[in-house]
């Protein structure tokens, strides 16, 4: 009797270690197959952007209690780092209050209309090259570490992130607030105006690398170098229309405080307005993402040989580690740019891209694309980088006027006519 | 017309008032204490002391006399020529400021006067900023002189107003001066306590705080007050008064120098009986009785209210039946407003003057005048507008009928419906109107208290005191006197132009001018209004 | 009609505005001199362990006679309320948040004395008006400034709460002129 016992439970286990076995299979299958690999990674990135965006959040409130001699949140466990989880418990306890007088449907559909464009950004963002799984064949096509990998990645990219102003104008439109409707208007201007030199960097980061794949273009970055070399002031100029298409400071005229109360978020409360902040993070880290894979190397270490070129699991993971460290370098230049620059006037903003960044910009492409038709070196661009920029400060410095819009005393003024 | 020189300026003035009168209308500021146009002179506080042009007795030659002559005692003659701005009157001024100041307690934070108070703008005007008094101040008792009136005596400056009052206005002389020099104190007779109907006049003549009001004792200060130009609704005479009013609350009622009607006073009963407008028991919610049930409705309906009732009461038993009883506390704008609109819907409405409610004869000051023309006369007749609403009812035409024959038609049940204003502060329905009111279907009543004709009513319209509302006063003399209003109506009630210009459908927001204007197309009469001319500083 | 001018031409200083260097006008390098600064800042630990103070554990030292937390009524040496019902801090308060009422004392050498005395604190400014309006120094504004309350209506202090505030830092602050009694 004991024997038979035992037999079943001999039995139960062998077939327990192969229903095992089989889930296991499963599971390696899946993650073998780029279409559920991709859907993996795109509920991890999801989650990993959430979890970086609150903790950008802190990191915010960290720099710039620090910039400024004082020690930010710190009584929410150790030195603060559970006050993201604090502040989004806030968020949802607290009172959503819809305002008597908004476009009820447009008002509740605006934060979610910006946050999910700000999240689908992520898509075509290269985390981390290709690799193998080591159960896979030699001959197996390898996995890709990144979302979705479509031949128009970059324009994905831009048209999705200007889709994000649709979110702060229906959100200032719908408050039914003057200061939030201002707010929405300069935001409208301004990511219009701004699209303009932003979508000319990148032209010229297209005609050098040829290609629109952001994965192609870390690529060639790892043959030809760092695109940030041949194009120093094209990063430069990307880097300022980041900041202005994340509406951060010193470009944050759609929310300034001071004038506008909160600008478009004026009106909202509690998981909305944090949406709104969510947004803006996850912005931020788009924009960064997107700089980093065009000019920064994506997830590239000079010198790092190996880091490109192994094919395994752990590497993809190093790389991926890569990233996200160059992702958080440029979140930090972020805010210490907000705590260092004080806003721009609206029409100084303005001077700034229409006669400062579309014509150095346009001067750039347009010698990108002679240098490819006449095959000169790659290297000519990087001198006509720097002539651009020393040719605008001449012309800033011999025309009387700060590109920023200075103005000029009366007196000049006058004897100027 | 004389006219005089004063510091070179000549100025014209109204003949046979003394120098310092015309100075003050002029616009100047002379400081005095025991001058009052309304009082005998006496020259006696020495501070309004002027230099005079005189013919030297040597040479014949006009001069600046040596001596200083007091200007409440030198009548205006055509051609004088005074000086203030010399240094002689100035000395003068500030020594004797310095003597008022003596013995005066510096308690201006708890003195009642502060801030109307003639020596407190003197001393800031005329005195000196330091005291050199250094020995003990004498100390004065408190005095209770009267039922109404308290004495400090050691701030009193022996201006003698008060004495003169009561010996020439009041006619009754129950204050007198005591002692002599430094000692000198105002003080009643023993046993004879200060029990005038017009002693709250003396406080207000007082040009320091040494006479003070019980009423108002410690209650407010004055710089808080807000002051309306009204008139007095306590009896036919037709008083100007000022409405002094704090955060929506009437604090006291002080007269306004009207000639002919008031002069500078008013009675005791007048001035202490505003009470009756912050009675919680006042109506505070217009009601209209369903059978058995009340409803509350909100003041926008009530003219929808009005008019549906009385236009299905003119169909069913004809204009005729319908009677407008407009009460003599109602101003002239409210009631031509109610017969005019009522006259709408039932043209053959009559119009009745409601009861006046009368108290004792008419008494008039001083007090046993030997034939002498009275200074000042309360009125038997305690509502303020009977005149007014004679001239309303006369002006309109039409079928009217006295309260007498209202009542023994109502008897007869010939009236269907009628609108009842009351508005008096003491019970006013007598038993023949309750009776009355049994026949009656429809009562529309507009009153302040509940009473008989409220409990009758259909709709009742709380109605707001005289201090709540706007318009004009025709007194027993016939003189037509605006009046503004002092506070906001108390909650859940509103001004009765505001509804009655509602319901008469009037175009805007009710003011009492615009409705004057209309009136005045009807009955030119109302297009002359009697107000008194203003009155500089310091006058009295 | 015009006013004659009570100034000059020549009285205007004309105020230039400081001309731009080169660096300044390209923009860029004052950008990087700026975040040097706010760079320095960040990395300087010692400089906001100097200045922050960490509130509930820590507090601030306060100069006692000058700070203006909350208000008090003084009593006089007999333990009575100093106030005269005055009226002066009332009329002085800009945020109209004092509401006194007065009446007769019932003490011999005093004239008026305040039945109610209500201070709102949560409309008060805190500007020490009052104190410097009241002539016999009765109310007076204490150190204490961490007021809390649950409610609107708790924050209203009337006069027994005044007094008590008074009995409570009469030892920290005490009254400024104890010999003025009243009038």
């Amino acid at each position: 009797m004991g024997g038979i016992q035992v037999g079943n439970l001999c039995h139960n286990v062998g077939s327990a270690a192969r229903t095992m076995m089989d889930t296991m299979d499963a599971i390696r299958n899946i993650l073998a197959d780029q279409f559920w690999f991709s859907i993996v990674l795109g509920l991890v990135v999801f989650g990993g952007i959430q979890g970086a965006v609150a903790y950008a959040i802190l990191l915010e409130r960290k720099i710039s209690a620090w910039t400024q001699d004082r020690y930010g949140p710190n009584r929410v466990g150790p030195y603060g780092i559970l006050q993201p989880i604090a502040d989004g418990l806030k968020f949802f306890l607290k009172e959503d209050i819809i305002p008597a007088n908004v476009d009820k449907a447009l008002f509740i559909f605006a934060p979610w209309m910006i946050f999910v464009v700000a999240l689908v950004g992520f898509a075509v963002i290269p985390w981390g090259g290709s690799f193998k799984w080591g159960w896979m064949e030699a001959t197996a096509k390898p996995m890709v570490v990144q979302v979705a990998s479509v031949d128009i990645g970059l324009l994905y990219i831009v048209a999705v992130s200007s889709l994000s102003v649709y979110g702060v104008v229906l959100g200032g439109w719908a408050s039914n607030n003057k200061y939030s409707f201002y707010g929405a208007i300069r935001a409208a201007a301004q990511m219009l105006s701004y699209e303009v030199p932003m979508g000319m960097c990148l032209m010229a980061a297209i005609l050098m690398t040829g290609s629109l794949r952001l994965e192609e273009m870390v690529d060639w970055q790892a043959r030809h170098g760092w695109a940030v070399m041949y194009h120093p002031i094209a990063a430069l100029v990307l880097f300022i229309t980041a900041l202005a298409e994340a509406n951060r400071m010193p470009f944050d005229l759609a929310e300034s405080e001071q004038e506008l109360i909160g600008g478009y978020h004026t009106e909202y409360s509690a998981l909305k307005l944090a949406l709104f902040f969510l947004a803006e993070y996850s912005h931020m880290i788009t924009s960064s993402a997107m700089m980093i894979c065009i000019f920064f190397g994506g997830y590239l270490v000079p010198g790092w040989e190996w880091l490109n070129t192994t094919p395994t699991f752990g590497a993809a993971l190093v790389r991926v580690a890569v990233f996200a460290f160059k992702i958080f370098l440029f979140i930090c230049l972020y805010m210490l740019i907000r705590w260092t620059i004080p806003r721009f006037r609206f029409d100084q903003l303005m001077r700034l891209a229409w006669k400062g960044l579309v014509p150095m910009t346009m001067t750039l492409v347009a010698a990108q694309g002679l240098v490819l038709y006449m095959g000169w070196s790659q290297w000519t661009t990087t001198a006509v980088n720097i002539g651009v920029f020393l040719f605008g400060g001449f012309v800033s410095v011999a025309g009387g006027k700060a590109v920023t819009g200075r103005q000029l005393s009366l007196r000049r003024a006058e004897a100027m006519g | 017309m004389p006219k005089i020189i004063v510091d070179g300026k000549e100025i014209e003035c109204r003949d046979k008032i003394p120098v310092l009168q015309a100075v003050l209308e002029a616009g100047g500021d002379v400081p005095h204490y025991c001058y009052h146009p309304g009082l005998s002179i006496v020259a006696s506080c020495r501070l309004c002391l002027m230099e005079m042009k005189m013919p030297n007795p040597k040479t014949k030659a006009m001069e600046w006399t040596p001596r200083l002559f007091p200007s409440c005692q030198t009548p205006v003659k055509d051609g004088l020529e005074v000086r203030f701005e010399s240094d002689k009157v100035k000395d003068n001024q500030t020594h004797c400021m310095e003597y008022f100041l003596l013995n005066h307690p510096l308690d201006c934070p708890v003195c009642d006067q502060a801030g109307e108070c003639y020596l407190q703008d003197y001393s800031l005007k005329f005195g000196e900023s330091t005291s050199r008094m250094v020995e003990p101040k004498n100390k004065n008792p408190k005095k209770d002189i009267g039922s109404k009136t308290l004495l400090y005596a050691d701030r009193c400056v022996m201006c003698s107003r008060c004495v003169r009052f009561c010996n020439e206005v009041a006619g009754t002389g129950e204050l007198a001066i005591i002692n002599r020099g430094s000692r000198a104190e105002i003080d009643v007779f023993p046993g004879v306590p200060l029990e005038n109907k017009l002693q709250g006049n003396v406080v207000d003549i007082c040009p320091v705080g040494c006479l003070l009001d019980k009423d108002f004792l410690m209650q407010q200060r004055v710089w808080f007050l807000k002051s309306a130009d009204s008139v007095c609704a306590g009896c036919s005479a037709g008083c100007t008064i000022t409405v002094d009013a704090n955060e929506g609350k009437v604090w006291r009622l002080k007269p306004r120098y009207n000639p002919g009607v008031n002069d500078w006073w008013m009675c005791d009963e007048g001035r202490f009986g505003f009470k009756y407008v912050h009675d919680p028991r006042r109506l505070n919610r217009l009601t209209v009785r369903r059978g058995a049930e009340l409803d509350y409705p909100d003041w926008s309906a009530l003219p929808e209210i009005v008019t549906l009732r009385l236009e299905s009461v003119v169909k069913k038993d004809g204009a005729g039946s319908v009677a407008v009883v407009l009460s003599p506390f109602m101003a002239c704008e409210e009631a031509w407003m109610l017969a005019s609109m009522v006259r709408c819907i039932a043209p053959q409405a009559a119009l009745v003057c409601g009861p006046a409610p009368m108290v004792g004869e008419d008494e008039a000051f001083p007090k046993g005048g030997n034939g002498h023309p009275a200074k000042f006369m309360i009125r038997a007749e305690k509502c303020p507008n009977k005149r007014g609403i004679e001239m309303i009812i006369a002006g309109l035409g039409g079928p009217t009928l006295s309260f007498t024959d209202f009542l023994k038609q109502a008897g007869e049940k010939k009236i269907a419906a009628a609108w009842i204003v009351g508005g008096s502060p003491t019970e006013w329905v007598g038993d023949d109107l309750k009776k009355a009111l049994g026949h009656i279907a429809l009562v529309i009543a507009q009153d302040i208290f509940p009473s008989a004709v409220t409990d009758a009513a259909t709709v009742i319209v709380p109605s707001c005191s005289w201090a709540e509302r706007s318009g004009c006063f025709v007194n027993v003399d016939g003189k037509i006197q605006p009046f503004e209003a002092g506070i906001n109506p108390i909650e859940g009630c509103q001004r009765d132009g505001n509804y009655l210009y509602a319901v008469f459908g009037g175009e805007g927001l009710y003011s009492a001018e615009k409705v004057r204007a209309l009136m005045a197309k009807q009955m030119p009469a109302f297009g002359q209004l009697h107000v008194p001319p203003p009155v500089p500083e310091h006058a009295h | 009609m015009t006013a004659k001018p009570d100034w000059k031409q020549t009285d205007i200083i004309h105020v230039d505005q400081p001309e731009l260097s080169m660096t300044e006008r390209m923009y860029l390098p004052q950008i990087f001199g700026g975040m040097k600064t706010t760079l320095r800042h960040m990395f300087k630990k010692k400089l906001r362990d100097e200045t922050v103070v960490q509130y509930p554990e820590q507090k601030r030292q306060l100069r006692k006679e000058i700070y203006r937390g909350v208000h008090r009524l003084n009593r006089d040496d007999q333990g009575r309320v100093a106030c005269v019902a005055c009226f002066m801090c009332e009329t002085a308060c800009p945020a109209h948040c004092i509401h006194i009422e007065g009446a007769e004392s019932p003490w011999p050498d005093r004239e008026k004395y305040p039945i109610k005395f209500d201070i709102d604190e949560l409309r008060c400014i805190y500007c020490g008006m009052c104190e410097e309006a009241c002539p016999v120094d009765a109310i007076e504004l204490t150190p204490e400034y961490h007021l809390v309350g649950g409610s609107r209506e708790e924050m209203i202090f009337d006069k027994e709460k005044l007094l008590n505030i008074f009995d409570r830092t009469k030892d920290e602050k005490p009254r400024k002129n104890p010999n003025i009694t009243g009038y």
